[in-house]
């Protein structure tokens, strides 16, 4: 039997972000299409559901897409972005 | 193990009821049963990473005595990757020692989820369990309840796996045709019955049962009002019980009783949670559409609703297409600043992403407006190819 970890996060939470957001599964594509993301309306349904790992890069623009629409709604960006991705991007900003 | 005596119970069989407190999000139960020489577990809820477990461990107790396992999926509402993995780790042990794991009666969401991930191929699906409702999100289970335990009554021909019928408009158009004919069959006091969908922004009758009802339809749109394009405009079911005595839709009442109708039921089609159309159901008797005939009708739409959804952009409308459109030019942007902060800053392509999906996200302007206005910022009067790179000349 499998032991569940507190820390770790239920592999539907993108879908319980989405629901709360108030998009559809086909407003949210919508929106992760516009902003880059490359897998059609039904890989991005199992990656939300949990049936899909996402790639790093996936998971960064699925994150953006359901925050921008947090930010439409007054929100503050309550969707995490990727651990990799944040401390790449921080060793970056401090390069440049 | 903590649920050891409960799976061991539940093994032995006589049906035994196991439910999970921990569980925060789905009303979560498992039943063990037995039909003939196969272990049959009905799951009812959702089960996700947090009862997953339960189930394996379940399984596992009821698998260490039967080699022929039912999951009756009736009742399961959903599953993710963990129970999914749970269900296809047991299929294969099953299967390694000569037994067979069975789904029965899974939901076309459920069995959608099982194709995808491809548990579909390492297990049985029986279909022959009790005949099930593909009801749309908002419609209340209790009409499928209602309908499918109460009386005689079931469904004539289940047409919900139709969805997964390719995006041609001639296939879509002859389901709504099937949906159009069955309703007119089986909906109490129908004495015709239509399909409008809105396409290219315009209301279209794509399936009529006799011309009578495609000018029903028709003069509906001419007069910009009738249940037809209510339904399809509010995404909520409209009911003329009785044309003699309504009054909202003054234009069109008239003519729709000159034809002789007098009790109309339009029921709304959805296409990804926005309402592109109506089922149509007309009736020369006023008062003609019992309760139970309203909620069959439902069904209907929500079938047709299906095969909507499974025929994707095609059918939607064109304020769904433009935005498909605008997002096809943001990502072109998008595409474009990326390219420019890779040749400035001498990075990678996730790097200039993630570089602007920062800036969109410190300064709360959409990741879009950041990208054009880095786009713009390339721009020069004049670009001469015998300059030097880097350099313009202004005229």
């Amino acid at each position: 039997m499998a032991e569940i970890s507190a820390a770790e996060q239920p592999a539907d939470l993108l879908d319980r972000y989405r629901h709360n957001a108030g998009l559809s599964h086909g407003d949210l594509w919508l929106r992760y299409f516009e902003l880059g993301g490359m897998d059609d309306a039904l890989e991005l349904e199992a990656i939300l559901c949990g049936a899909l790992e996402p790639s790093a890069h996936d998971r960064e623009v699925i994150a953006h897409a359901l925050n921008e629409r947090f930010v439409e709604l007054g929100g503050n960006h309550p969707v995490p972005y990727s651990e990799s991705d944040a401390g790449r991007r921080r060793n970056k900003n401090g390069k440049t | 193990m903590g649920n050891g005596p409960t799976a061991g119970q539940a093994a032995r069989g006589g049906g035994a009821e196991v439910t999970t407190p921990k569980d925060p999000f789905g009303e979560f139960a498992i039943t063990v049963g037995f039909e003939n020489a196969s272990a049959v577990l009905a799951i009812a809820g959702e089960v996700d990473r947090f009862n997953a477990p339960e189930l394996g461990a379940i399984l596992d107790a009821v698998i260490e005595r039967h080699r022929s396992v039912v999951l009756d999926l009736a009742e399961l509402g959903f599953v993710n990757g963990w129970g999914l993995g749970v269900i296809a780790a047991r299929a294969s042990h099953l299967r390694r020692s000569g037994g067979t794991l069975a789904v029965r009666s899974p939901s076309a969401l459920v069995m959608r989820l099982l194709d995808i991930t491809g548990v579909a191929e390492l297990v049985l699906v029986d279909s022959s369990g009790p005949p099930r409702c593909h009801l749309g999100a908002e419609q209340p289970g209790e009409i499928a309840a209602g309908l499918l335990g109460t009386g005689p009554y079931h469904l004539p021909v289940h047409v919900g796996r139709l969805t997964a019928i390719p995006a041609d408009t001639d296939v879509v158009d002859g389901a709504l045709r099937l949906v159009v004919a069955l309703a007119r069959a089986t909906v109490g006091g129908a004495d015709g019955a239509s399909v409008s969908l809105r396409r290219h922004g315009h209301l279209a009758t794509v399936a009529a049962s006799d011309q009578t009802i495609a000018d029903m339809d028709a003069s509906q749109y001419a007069t910009g009002e009738g249940p037809c394009v209510d339904a399809s405009v509010n995404g909520r079911r409209f009911h003329a019980e009785s044309l003699g005595t309504e009054t909202r839709w003054p234009a069109f009442t008239p003519r729709a009783q000159a034809l002789g109708i007098n009790a109309i039921l339009s029921s709304p089609l959805l296409a990804e949670d926005r309402p592109v159309g109506a089922l149509n159901i007309y009736s020369r008797t006023a008062m003609a559409f019992a309760p139970k005939d309203q909620e069959l009708a439902s069904v209907f739409a929500a079938e047709a609703s299906l095969i909507l959804a499974g025929a994707g952009v095609d059918v939607t409308d064109e304020q769904l297409s433009s935005r498909r459109n605008e997002a096809l030019a943001a990502r072109r942007v998008i595409a474009q600043a990326e390219g420019v902060i890779m040749e400035r800053e001498g990075v990678e392509a996730d790097d200039a992403y993630a570089m602007l999906c920062d800036c969109s996200r410190t300064s709360n302007r959409p990741f879009r407006q950041w990208a054009q206005d880095v786009v713009a910022s390339t721009k020069r009067p004049h670009l001469d190819p015998e300059s030097e790179p880097g350099q313009s000349h202004h005229g």
